[in-house]
């Protein structure tokens, strides 16, 4: 089967989506390939933007404090590449990266709005989320149901944290005394808290239930009453005035659940941030499905790239496996946005690292070949530590037009460009940056993409 | 009598150290147990798990009859924890058969014994019958039968059955120092508590120097000099079962290894080579790895689509036989009666040995020491049963029983047996404790509160220890925080000690990750950097964390 589109996406988490509703929107024909499930869909579903750089161990306040030193320190960054253009002079960088940064977090917020994904927050302020496990950490923006309102202004608050039986994501005991022994040593509210557990029993069971079951679950007509019922006491008992919930609070009725439960129990409900797998990841992917279609793109769920047509400069057409047929997508443009390991973009051996679908030269986050690396050797003694693995820094290197580069470094092709964490020269964990550079690089190669159409028209 | 004074105390928690706290404390001996770690932390926590039949010491005749016999003992007492491991050894050429065949009548020669069939060889089309994957050019195969333990529960179980009769086992503890009187006789053990940072002190006229590659240093704190030969071997752990049985290989230098597929997983060893390096800081080299991938590849070409989860490094503290390849040194066992030789009386060493000797070494420790202290109590370690080896168990009835999957049950039996019971006991009143923590191995909550209960885990990798938690294809990555939480719960912790447990199993598991990073390993690397590093932020906490040996330098 052939197809044609003027931009292919390939791949469908946060970087492929914006990318192809940013360009379904300019009047493009748009086609969006998927192989899986994303690594977006497995996120805690908050949007963070920047929270810290490599080996610093303050957090940013700002997203916009954090790409002020991104630009200093790492003028490879993908976030610093947002700021080169053939019109932006040298002086101007900080201030176009800030701007399109901001442009983009703007964009997506306007575009959540009213979905099941909606979300809250400024671009001008970090806000500092509790997670499942009583941290906390720095974010831009989440989504409205995982705002804990003014539990840590207001001196009287008192915080309960809450568990279902039978459930072993969530742990409120552990999160508690994490918690408050947080904000004892920074002498902050809430002065107290407390964790109970309640009982929560999709299909009847009393065990083995995950968050995913749950959220479905309290998606059900009266099944929040019943919630509210159990959670009133344990809230009366220690004078709660807010509750912390795992992030279970309805798939496609999370918001309004939210809302009445406040209401039924008497205190302010949020959901912390969690792993996978998670809840609010898969809303924010389901959301900006819904935004992409919604702009008119097209998607193709479980095709998977698999080799293409290259003539000169371009590459002109995809081929595509999906589970009953091969196709060939023929495209003006191509936007590569296949993520990581989990995404599968880039995949290594002992031998070194590769691109899967073009085998585009990959590099490390100084950009230097990591076509040869032994991975094991782009590794940290320390698993866990604020230098991160270099390893998962690494991915494809691009031009200021976000167009993947070859070993001289020039484009690859005319008109693929990349983004998402399939891009070299960010390391998303120890930063705290990943949907936030998924978003402005998508929304930029997006823009570039487009501008190339145009370019091209003109001169046809 | 106080809490201070024992008959013995035994230095070492592995499987030879266990062992003789176990045959000690049947004969009545007051008995401690000092380990500087936990239960089958070193040594034992890095080997195959099989109790050899002595196949590769058919040049030790004694040996082999020796090993299996411990195999029958086992079988007895410890069916529990006992898989039976076919193995084929692959032939590609005749040279590879007519090098060396005496082995064929010695290992048959105790077949019978152990319940195995005889040595057989089979046509390449048997052959490629039980193991698809082989070579298309094998033009035979050798097959025979051994049997695998539990390396960490049979540690565990005969620690606790030491405690069943009287001894004291006390972990986290390490010897620093002895007493020793001007008449070179041994009065007491000096250690340090390494949770409590005091040092303590006991009164015992016998120690037990059962430290594996530390023996040396343990006895170099008495003033005694101890010769000891260090050889190292690296395992490759596979993410499941690849093949159906084990398969045996000459490796490039000739030596043989194996592929075993062992519990969920599958192990790909050994190296040997000498070392003088730190035991706790060794890591498998790339070149061990490869020399291990490449050797099995002969005869399995489509080794390396499997996926590597990770890989261990354990030291061999072989007898010191010097100007010989390892595969050359004794696989017996000395003990060294240092008093006997004009040095501190009372200290009594170990060099050599292996896993499936371990109570036999035992046994022949405590004759010594019951000898000198005119008891006359016989062994009885080869009769009597380990704890849960009593009945047999139906986990088919457990299963629609208790509603518990069955797949989860067995592997409950193969670590505990008949005590299994009183696990799924605790699910009555909490059935919710029916959860499961680990999915990879898997194992529910109610088994990782009774084993915090009941064998006296400190850490999140002492419950590893003992329950396989965290040992999958995912390492840990969904259940590290889960289990953490629930030992914080039991153990009463605070905040900082339940992220402090989560960054030390971390760190555990990354040693042995890291070292083989590759492949799906990559992308489930990056998931667990965004689970502990993105979204819980462990890089940027501030809690007290240790670092550990082979985090040290650069």
């Amino acid at each position: 089967m052939n197809l044609k589109a003027d931009l292919l996406v390939i791949g469908g988490g946060m970087a492929g989506l914006v990318a192809g509703t940013v360009a379904s929107e300019s009047g493009l024909t748009t086609l969006l390939l998927r192989k899986g499930q994303s690594a977006t869909a497995n996120s805690s579903g908050a949007i963070d933007v920047i929270g810290y750089v490599p080996d610093v161990l303050e957090p940013f306040s700002s997203p916009e404090e954090g790409l002020l030193a991104i630009v200093a320190l790492y003028p490879l960054h993908p976030y610093a590449i947002v700021g080169y253009g053939d019109d932006v002079t040298s002086e101007e960088t900080s201030a176009a990266i800030i701007g399109r940064v901001r442009e983009a977090i703007m964009w997506l917020k306007e575009h959540l709005g009213g979905t099941i994904a909606s979300v809250t927050g400024e671009f001008d302020t970090n806000m500092h989320l509790i997670t499942i496990i009583g941290t906390t950490k720095p974010t831009c923006l989440a989504q409205m149901t995982m705002c804990p309102g003014d539990l840590e202004d207001r001196e009287d608050s008192v915080l309960l944290f809450a568990g279902i039986t039978g459930c072993s994501e969530f742990n409120p005991s552990a999160a508690a005394k994490t918690y408050i022994e947080d904000r004892m040593a920074l002498d902050g509210p809430p002065h107290k808290v407390g964790h109970c557990m309640f009982q929560v029993t999709p299909f009847g069971k009393s065990f083995n239930i995950s968050s995913i079951e749950i959220a479905r679950h309290l998606d059900r007509e009266g099944s929040i009453e019943a919630l509210a019922e159990q959670l009133k006491v344990q809230v009366k008992r220690i004078g709660a005035t807010h509750v912390a919930l795992p992030p279970v609070l309805g798939i496609r009725n999370a918001i309004a659940n939210k809302s009445k439960l406040e209401k039924l129990i008497g205190a302010t409900v949020f959901e912390l941030l969690g792993f996978p797998p998670s809840v609010p990841g898969l809303r924010l992917q389901q959301a900006l499905e819904g935004v992409f279609i919604k702009a008119g793109g097209k998607m193709l769920v479980g095709h998977e790239a698999i080799s293409h047509v290259r003539t000169k400069q371009r590459v002109a057409a995809v081929i595509a496996r999906g589970p009953l047929r091969e196709i060939r997508v023929d495209a003006k443009a191509i936007i590569l946005a296949t993520g990581k390991y989990i995404g599968g973009g880039i995949a290594g051996d002992e031998k070194g690292l590769r691109e899967t679908v073009f085998d585009i030269m990959t590099v490390t986050d100084d950009y230097h070949s990591s076509r040869d690396i032994v991975p094991s050797r782009s590794t940290n003694r320390l698993s866990i530590n604020p230098t991160g693995q270099p390893i998962q820094a690494c991915g494809v290197g691009i031009d200021s037009q976000f167009r993947p580069v070859r070993e001289d470094g020039l484009e690859w092709a005319e008109n693929l460009f990349a983004a998402g964490a399939v891009l070299a020269g960010y390391n998303y964990s120890v930063e705290k940056s990943g949907l936030g550079v998924a978003l402005t690089s998508g929304y930029s190669a997006a823009k570039n993409a487009i501008d190339f159409l145009r370019e091209v028209k003109q001169v046809e | 009598m106080t809490d201070t004074q024992f008959d013995v105390v035994v230095i070492g928690g592995g499987s030879t150290g266990t062992a003789v706290a176990r045959d000690c404390a049947m004969r009545g001996l007051r008995t401690l147990l000092l380990e500087r770690d936990d239960i089958a932390s070193a040594t034992v926590g890095t080997c195959a798990g099989m109790i050899s039949s002595g196949l590769k010491y058919s040049d030790e005749p004694d040996i082999m009859a020796m090993c299996s016999k411990e195999v029958v003992h086992f079988s007895h007492i410890a069916r529990h924890i006992i898989s039976k491991n076919p193995i084929i050894a692959p032939l590609l050429d005749l040279s590879d058969a007519a090098s060396d065949s005496s082995y064929v009548d010695s290992y048959s020669a105790h077949a019978e014994e152990r319940a195995v069939p005889s040595m057989l060889f089979l046509t390449p089309e048997a052959s490629r019958e039980i193991e698809p994957m082989l070579h298309p050019d094998v033009i035979a195969s050798v097959y025979y039968e051994e049997f695998f333990i539990d390396p960490f529960r049979l540690c565990m179980l005969q620690a606790l059955d030491a405690i069943k009769h009287g001894a004291k086992i006390r972990t986290y503890c390490e010897v620093i120092d002895f007493a020793i009187n001007h008449n070179k006789e041994l009065e007491g053990v000096v250690f340090y508590n390494r949770v409590s940072g005091c040092t303590e002190k006991v009164r015992t006229k016998f120690v037990i120097n059962a430290t594996g590659p530390w023996a040396h240093k343990v006895a170099s704190a008495a003033g005694e000099k101890l010769d000891i030969r260090l050889n190292k071997g690296a395992h490759v752990i596979l993410d499941r079962r690849v093949v159906n049985v084990g398969v045996t290989v000459k490796a490039i230098d000739g030596r043989w290894v194996y592929l075993f597929p062992h519990e969920n997983t599958t192990l790909l060893g050994t190296t040997a080579l000498d070392t003088w390096e730190d035991p706790d800081s060794l890591v498998a080299s790339f070149d061990e790895i490869e020399y291990l991938l490449q050797s099995i590849e002969t005869v399995l070409p489509s080794i390396r689509e499997a996926r590597i989860i990770r890989t261990m490094e354990g030291v061999r503290p072989l007898v010191p036989e010097w100007k010989k390849p390892e595969g050359m040194v004794t696989r017996g066992y000395q003990v060294i009666d240092h008093g006997a030789n004009d040095g501190t009386k009372g200290l009594i060493s170990f060099t050599g040995g292996k896993l499936v000797m371990c109570r036999h070494m035992a046994e022949t420790v405590t004759d010594i020491v019951c000898k000198k202290l005119g008891k006359t109590a016989t062994c009885t370690t080869h009769e009597r049963p380990l704890p849960g080896n009593e009945v047999d168990i139906d986990i088919v009835g457990l299963s629609r029983e208790y509603g518990i999957a069955l797949h989860a049950l067995e592997r409950m039996r193969a670590r505990r047996g008949a005590d299994m019971m009183k696990v799924l006991e605790l699910t009555r009143e909490h059935p919710e404790w029916k959860t499961t923590v680990c999915t990879c191995e898997p194992v529910i909550e109610a088994e990782v509160r009774y084993t915090i209960r009941e064998e006296y885990p400190q850490t999140l990798n002492d419950l590893r220890r003992r329950l396989r938690l965290g040992t999958g294809p995912c390492q840990g990555t969904s259940c590290t925080y889960k289990a953490a939480a629930i030992l914080c719960e039991e153990l009463n912790l605070g905040g900082d000690d339940f992220l402090v447990d989560i960054l030390d199993f971390r760190a555990e598991r990354w040693k042995g990750i890291r070292q083989s990073l590759r492949g799906e390993q990559l992308a489930q690397d990056e998931l667990t950097q965004g689970m502990y590093a993105c979204v819980g932020n462990l890089d940027q906490s501030d809690v007290d964390y240790d670092v550990k040996p082979w985090e040290e330098g650069c």
